[in-house]
């Protein structure tokens, strides 16, 4: 294989899983919504992206249709789950993921079943070589990224970003001071559920496919590694961790070639990604980059106004 | 509003000044009928019972807390206090009964609902927001910010900027009078408990209540402080904010109360001005037991 094509590859799998590690930092990092479906929403931006591609749809209205589709999922799990504990809540979602991987699987009716259906390019140049088309993908699903980073970085680092990181620590307490849990809960989910659409939708035109397998529980648990690796609540934090953790998969993908292995070689991912969750737990829990503090301008304004006045008085 | 927020918190550090205008002055929620001033209750609480398993936690109380002052609830561990404080907030629900807030039944509503009407909470074990700044956790409770919405948030941001501002210059002054004005930049999660508590009540102040539940403000704070605390409270309380206050510092809430409730096992054992109520029998019985 062509090695530069290779590497842009990579760098398109960093940008469309680090849409979703963002998606899962807003529900996780920032709200401790612990969402262990989230490969169901990314499922749903796929698959709507496919079927309405398939009808001569342009890719932009498809992928908007793709975020509103998981967004409407994302609101009617959340209805329900959001009532239970965290852990009844990541049972919840875990088994829709499961559900609606089975029913793609089984009813062919909806998109060829186990057989998946074909899926064209959002952006495709008539004789343009791969290296061409590859890029046209890099620039494509990094504007979107932009797009994500921007929306949670503004919606982190304002008021709103305060009550979701309160209802994080405390729920009551943010219960008791005027926050509505529970429609806090279902905003962040049905807008963690649009991101990971947008990143679904991304995925299936750039893989041209789509089949039940490529949405295994897996996939939700890597962006899971992501988002601890990097930093739950710190958006930066989770796009260095999707860039090590992809790199981290190719890289342990080349390397079982090439060793001798007590295991099945086919294996050797998950036995590392495993590994690699325990030692981040124990060693670093915070992630590589710790939580980002709020920043809104009248609380710098303040910051700088109380440090001035500080070394005014020494 | 800003300034008027801000003039509220001013108001109370130069206590000196507020304490004797208030006390010619009559407070702003006080109605005023001929010739008599006619005190409004402010939270009615009727026959409410709230049991766990066979045990009555709360077993037919009735109170009335008046507007303006601070209202004592004493009583010894177990009597029922604290879950006739979460039943108030609305985290129980009572099994029975009734309870009414400015004339308003707030039985079947949510905590954040409660809030809206004006009734806040001081949690006994201080429920602060640890891995955010202490600034943040006060931000969080104040009252109408226009930015906790998600689309103000996103696309009116130079709007509620603007009204963060004052909001935050409202918050120091608070965290100035809790002395706890030098740690406003630091994370919460590295204060001591006692400043945690502090903290807290410096929140529930933030959120502009018309009626402050406040469990054992002075619990693990120094006896100077606690009492300086309700000092501050009552320069409140003067400017139209009702304290209802659980408190074991007895010799500290009876000096500030205008009405103490006494409750035992789950009722109410007697009731009155603190010196009635320190010479009720009723009153040491609940606390020393029988004989």
């Amino acid at each position: 294989m062509d090695p530069l094509l290779y590497i842009f590859d990579l760098i398109v799998y960093i940008g469309i899983f680090g849409i979703v590690a963002l998606s899962l930092n807003l529900e996780f990092g920032f709200t401790g919504l612990a969402n262990f479906g989230k490969v169901a929403f990314f499922l749903a931006g796929a698959y709507t992206y496919a079927l309405l591609s398939q009808i001569g749809i342009p890719f932009y209205l498809c992928l908007i249709a793709g975020a509103l589709v998981s967004a409407v999922f994302g609101l009617l799990v959340s209805l329900p789950a959001l009532r239970l504990r965290a852990d009844y809540l990541a049972i919840v979602v875990l088994t829709f993921g499961e559900i609606l991987r089975l029913i793609v699987k089984s009813e062919d009716w909806i998109a060829g079943g186990d057989w998946g259906i074909s899926v064209s390019r959002a952006i495709s140049l008539v004789g343009a070589s791969p290296r061409v088309n590859a890029l046209v993908n890099i620039g494509l699903v990094y504007l979107c990224l932009l797009v994500c980073f921007l929306l949670v970085q503004l919606l982190t680092n304002s008021p709103y970003g305060r009550v979701i990181r309160a209802i994080r620590e405390d729920e009551i307490a943010a219960e008791a001071l005027g926050k509505n849990r529970a429609k806090y809960k279902a905003q962040i989910f049905m807008l963690g559920s649009a991101m990971a659409g947008v990143a679904g939708g991304l995925y299936a035109q750039y893989l041209q496919c789509i089949l039940p397998g490529m949405f295994m529980p897996m996939v939700t648990f890597t962006v899971w590694i992501m988002v601890l690796l990097g930093g739950p609540a710190n958006n930066k934090g989770v796009l260095v961790g999707a860039m090590l953790i992809e790199v981290f998969d190719r890289g342990a993908n080349i390397a079982k070639d090439y060793l001798i292995l007590p295991v099945d070689p086919s294996n050797l991912q998950y036995i590392l990604f495993g590994a690699l969750i325990i030692l981040v737990l124990f060693y670093r829990p915070q992630g590589l980059l710790k939580e980002s503090s709020v920043k809104t301008k009248a609380l710098e304004l303040a910051r700088y106004e109380r440090s001035a006045a500080k070394s005014k008085g020494s | 509003m800003v300034t008027e927020r801000r003039g509220r918190v001013k108001g109370v550090i130069a206590s000196g000044i507020v304490s004797r205008i208030s006390l010619v002055c009559i407070p702003p929620q006080t109605k005023v009928t001929g010739r008599f001033i006619v005190e409004e209750t402010l939270l009615k609480i009727r026959e409410v019972r709230k049991h766990f398993g066979g045990v009555y936690a709360v077993d037919g109380v009735n109170m009335d807390v008046k507007e303006g002052g601070i209202c004592g609830l004493v009583g010894p561990n177990g009597s029922g206090k604290t879950t006739l404080f979460n039943t108030i907030l609305g985290l129980h629900k009572p099994d029975q009964g009734a309870i009414y807030f400015n004339g308003n039944c707030i039985n079947n509503l949510a905590p954040h609902q409660i809030y809206k009407l004006g009734l806040v909470n001081v949690f006994q074990l201080p429920r602060v927001f640890l891995q955010m700044g202490v600034l943040d956790n006060m931000l969080v409770a104040a009252r109408g910010h226009q930015g906790d919405r998600l689309l103000n948030s996103l696309f009116w941001r130079k709007g509620w900027q603007e009204q963060e501002r004052g909001m935050i210059e409202e918050a120091l002054d608070l965290l100035e009078l809790v002395e706890l004005g030098k740690l406003a930049f630091s994370p919460a999660g590295e204060l001591s408990g006692g400043q945690r508590k502090l903290l807290e009540l410096a929140r529930g102040l933030m959120a502009e209540p018309t009626l402050l539940l406040l469990d054992e403000p002075a619990a693990g704070i120094n006896p100077v402080l606690g009492k300086s605390i309700f000092q501050r409270l009552q320069d409140f309380s003067r400017n139209g904010t009702t304290f209802f206050i659980v408190e074991h510092r007895l010799e500290i809430l009876f000096e500030f109360a205008s009405w103490v409730y006494v409750m035992d096992k789950g009722r109410t054992v007697t009731q009155g001005e603190p010196q009635q109520v320190m010479n009720d029998p009723a009153f040491y019985q609940a606390y020393l037991g029988e004989g």
